[in-house]
């Protein structure tokens, strides 16, 4: 008798623990952000418009404004960026889409800015604390640009490119005709003694790129260095009011500055997006919280959807609750 | 945010960095009163350091016709307008800085500054002797003059507050501990501009073919050999000169620009409410109605024009203008002495001597050697 009266009670107590418990973990994942599944294919294509991708799971990451460090962005002007990651045996992949109604692939007037977007891994094992990594806690950045894949797709984009009505008669050490070509026309020393930040060896004032994605650490806010290894390649292509823009690297790397991806299940990342029609450089971006990257493919519930059913089975459980303390005779009050 | 003091303003403002002064000052002393506008200080920097790809639209050093002139357009009322109001009690100034309203308006960043467009560079002498307000019949020149211009002489400041510095999130600019002469680091620089939009007077400027931001060096190739940059040498009005400058508290009487700036007072930065501790100084157009330079120049602009009027007659001061364009030579010292001014070096060595006034030869009309009477033409 006495079993089955304090039964209802027992039960109550029990379900609430297990609710507590699933609460706990709901709000774990929930902070591990979603979770990016990278497909297993025969091959990574470096084509955004390769059909294969449409074999990967999309994931639609929600993107807020970096408000954190100076110089802020204050409003996002791209709210959502599609991510999707293939692998294969030797590399991994990344495609990323967000409407864009302008294509703003030069920078090349004083007020014009370039489209780009970025990945962030973590080199330590924990997550940094902020977005660029911090001391101690190295982030590893791909950051491709839309005015270095229109330089790789077109050629410089020098000054006539940019001004179409351009023209000067000389320059010192100039060579072919005017108004002229760079950097085929400035080879010479004299010329190119004129371009300061290529000579001062700066990675933003090369001429010719190998890749439009740069590959950098980071300490922190402001330390995003150009790494002596670069290994990312990409491409992007703007069609119809959309960027969709690929990164790929192989798995294997024995760079200390590169993340780390080979042999490992679940890796965190993050994504920031540049507007270059909204004034968007270095730090006034979107960015994303961490995701998770796995490599596994999972069969069960996962992420967001894992917080629906915790959701549910904790609205039942408190229901059953209610009604069996609401039969309890009156004299056990 | 750390507190520094600013002289200029007779007050401590918030400024991202502690202050770390150098071991000496870049600054320079401009004579506006004496400008023609013949532009050669441009084409020469021109010539020097900004011929090449990327640069066509670049003027380091410009010339612009006041009220109406501007490179880029409207720079100056662009960032009053943004600014709003600007007090001053006495010599005090009462109002924001720039990095304050920055501060203040939490916009998102840390100097209140904006970016000219392509088309603000695209006409660098716009408004060229255009004069404030029309000539009626029947006018004639007073003092102050009724319709009125004059050119304004502008390079970087070399400030010792910098607003590009202070704004760019990466530290890509820098003032060298030996001489305080500003620079872009151009294998840090990112071209992100925050230095472009962040420096009132636009001399911080994007190389559209390396993509990164470029200024002013104060010619410090040359410094480092003891000479005066290009611009002050190739004056042919010989309206500047360059020294160190000191704080008020550490004066040298025979340093000529401490002598024009903190002596006698007749040289004055430009918009130095705008917080930043310019080292560019100006002697005020005399011609000019007050009002407008008091905007320009702050409270004691009155006092600077009164002293100016003085030097004709005052060996000293007469003495440090007349140094200007004399000498290529960095003219650390001056000493008058009798009815002459001498400058000299680092070493204490004279470098140039110049008569307080110009001798007066008078030739008679017939040349008895050559036996022809001498004409003014050729």
């Amino acid at each position: 008798m006495a079993l089955r009266r304090f039964f209802p009670y027992l039960l109550f107590v029990i379900a609430l623990a297990v609710a507590a418990a699933l609460a706990n973990q709901g709000v774990a994942l929930a902070q591990q952000g979603p979770t990016l599944t990278s497909k297993k294919v025969a091959q990574v294509p470096l084509d955004p418009k390769a059909s294969v991708w449409g074999q990967a799971r999309a994931t639609d990451v929600p993107l807020t404004p970096q408000n954190i460090a100076v110089p802020r962005l204050n409003e996002v002007s791209i709210s959502t960026v599609r991510v999707r990651s293939l692998h294969d045996d030797e590399k991994v992949g990344f495609l990323l889409e967000w409407q864009d109604a302008t294509r703003d692939a030069r920078a090349s007037h004083p007020d014009e800015f370039r489209d780009a977007a970025a990945l962030l891994f973590s080199l330590s094992p924990d997550l940094p604390n902020i977005c660029m990594g911090a001391p101690g806690q190295l982030a590893n950045l791909w950051h491709w640009k839309a005015d270095w894949q229109e330089d790789i797709d077109k050629g410089f984009q020098d000054v006539v490119q940019a001004y179409p009505n351009f023209y000067k008669d000389v320059y010192a050490g100039v060579s072919g005709t005017p108004p002229y070509q760079a950097p085929q026309d400035f080879s010479s020393a004299l010329a190119q003694s004129y371009f300061i930040g290529s000579s001062a060896g700066n990675p933003l004032s090369q001429f010719e790129k190998a890749s439009p994605v740069e590959e950098l650490v980071s300490a922190g806010f402001g330390t995003a260095t150009h790494k002596a290894a670069q290994n990312v390649a990409g491409k992007g292509v703007w069609e119809n009011g959309r960027w969709r823009v690929v990164l790929v690297r192989s798995l294997q790397t024995s760079d200390a500055e590169a993340a780390p991806l080979a042999g490992r299940t679940e890796v965190p990342l993050a994504v920031a997006v540049w507007n270059g029609a909204n004034r968007e450089v270095g730090a006034r971006k979107q960015l994303s919280s961490f995701l998770t990257l796995s490599f596994v493919e999972r069969a069960g519930l996962e992420g967001a959807q894992l917080a629906v059913v915790i959701a549910v089975a904790l609205m039942v459980v408190v229901a059953v609750g209610a009604i069996w303390l609401r039969r309890r005779p009156a004299s056990a009050a | 945010m750390p507190k520094v003091f600013n002289w200029q303003i007779n007050r401590e403002i918030e400024y991202p960095y502690e202050a770390a002064p150098p071991k000496k000052q870049f600054a320079a002393v401009f004579d506006i009163n004496k400008c023609i506008a013949c532009q050669t200080c441009s084409m020469i920097c021109k010539n020097a350091w900004t011929s090449g790809r990327g640069q066509e639209y670049m003027w380091w050093n410009n010339v612009e016709t006041k009220p109406y002139g501007g490179y880029p357009q409207g720079w100056d009322m662009r960032i009053l307008s943004l600014l709003g109001p600007q007090s001053w009690d006495g010599n005090t100034y009462t109002g924001k800085t720039l990095i304050e309203a920055a501060l203040e308006r939490s916009e998102g960043r840390t100097v209140l500054g904006w970016l000219p467009e392509d088309e603000d560079w695209a006409n660098v002498n716009l408004g060229e002797d255009e004069s404030y307000g029309l000539i009626e019949g029947g006018t004639y020149f007073t003092m102050p003059h009724p319709v009125w211009s004059f050119y304004l002489q502008r390079i970087c400041n070399h400030c010792t507050l910098p607003a590009c510095l202070a704004a760019c999130p990466r530290k890509a600019i820098y003032k060298r501990p030996e001489d305080g002469i500003v620079l872009v680091d151009q294998e840090r620089c990112r071209g992100y501009r925050e230095c472009v939009q962040a420096c009132p007077f636009k001399k911080v400027l994007y190389n559209v073919a390396t993509r990164v931001a470029e200024k002013c060096i104060a010619c410090f190739p040359r410094i480092e050999q003891g000479l005066q940059p290009y611009c002050t040498v190739g004056c042919i009005g010989r309206i500047r000169i360059n020294g160190w400058i000191h704080t008020p508290q550490e004066v040298d009487p025979e340093n000529p620009v401490d002598y024009l700036v903190h002596v006698r007072k007749v040289a004055l930065p430009l918009y130095p409410q705008f917080g930043l501790q310019n080292n560019i100084y100006y002697v005020p157009p005399i011609h000019v109605p007050p009002a407008y330079l008091r905007q320009m120049f702050g409270p004691q602009v009155d006092k600077a024009m009164e002293a100016y009027r003085q030097a004709k007659d005052d060996p000293e001061m007469l003495g440090v203008f007349l140094l200007m364009g004399a000498t290529d030579k960095w003219v650390e010292k001056f000493r008058v002495r009798g009815d002459e001014v001498m400058g000299y070096d680092a070493k204490g060595d004279e470098i140039i001597r110049v008569p307080l006034k110009e001798p007066i030869f008078i030739r008679p009309n017939f040349d008895v050697v050559r036996q022809v009477f001498r004409h003014n033409t050729t």
